[in-house]
């Protein structure tokens, strides 16, 4: 799928903007995900997603060809992301990360389409435990472990995604993996 | 080995791929005569299986039609290097 890609963005800086729309179909969900994870609500999460690709459009050019896309465009999703989080008052902000309730019965649905009916309430209530748990992960260790572990990201690349050197990388998927097992272990 | 630091250390270690063989041996041994420390490197193993296991989260249906309408037009100067 890379190839696909690298030939679309090609095309987006040859001024072609309908190749856009392949390149926001692919990474759509993807990014989508990440930003609600990260802020915990569905309409910041689809404000800052559009947003991360209006931004990756408008300096298409001045990514580089011979690097990954899909590193690039986390990159902007991220520094988004967590620029929405540091103007959000205090208050709000923690209301937001422990509760997060207002993602759980999306998850439920998203869940449903290849269970069997008998399973699911089970498995819903186990997967919205976890996530919970994720989204009460302070950001900068639940950043980490999100790309580490739903996105499978190399920790050399989340390094570039975040702009922290690697070792601060280790350190945070560390605690932030120390963290969840505690948060986890009773399940 | 002391668990609480070290064993610890190269718990997570392991798991970003980071160990080379010996360590990874001395690692092993511990955990063969250290229960506490088996238990929390299973408990480790099983926090990211379960974090793997949460569903994945779909965009909205008309999330892409909104990026490309909110795209600014594009530049006519572009297009003619064609």
């Amino acid at each position: 799928m890379d190839w696909m890609i690298r030939e679309k963005v090609k095309q987006v800086k040859r001024g072609d903007q309908s190749a856009f729309a392949d390149v926001v179909t692919f990474y759509q969900h993807k990014i989508y995900q990440h930003c609600y994870r990260m802020l915990g609500n569905r309409h910041e999460a689809e404000d800052i997603g559009q947003e991360t690709f209006i931004r990756a459009y408008v300096n298409i050019h001045s990514f580089d060809d011979n690097r990954k896309f899909s590193t690039w465009l986390y990159r902007i999703a991220t520094n988004l992301v967590i620029d929405r989080i540091r103007k959000r008052k205090p208050d709000y902000y923690l209301d937001a990360e422990i509760k997060g309730t207002d993602g759980l019965t999306m998850y439920s649905q998203l869940a449903a389409d290849n269970r069997l009916p008998e399973e699911e309430v089970e498995g819903w209530e186990l997967q919205d435990y976890i996530t919970e748990k994720i989204a009460g992960l302070p950001p900068k260790y639940r950043s980490v472990i999100m790309l580490r572990y739903l996105e499978e990201f190399s920790l050399k690349e989340i390094s570039e995604i975040l702009d922290i050197p690697l070792g601060t990388v280790k350190t945070r998927i560390h605690r932030g993996r120390e963290a969840l097992r505690k948060k986890l272990r009773h399940v | 080995m002391d668990c609480s630091t070290e064993a610890i250390q190269l718990m997570h270690q392991y798991l970003d791929g980071d160990l080379v063989k010996q360590e990874e041996d001395k690692l092993r041994v511990h955990l063969e005569e250290c229960e506490a420390c088996q238990k929390h490197f299973h408990e480790l193993k099983r926090t990211i299986t379960l974090v793997q296991s949460t569903g994945q989260i779909a965009a909205p249906d008309d999330f892409a039609d909104h990026v490309m309408k909110r795209l600014p037009a594009e530049k006519k100067s572009v297009k003619s290097m064609r």
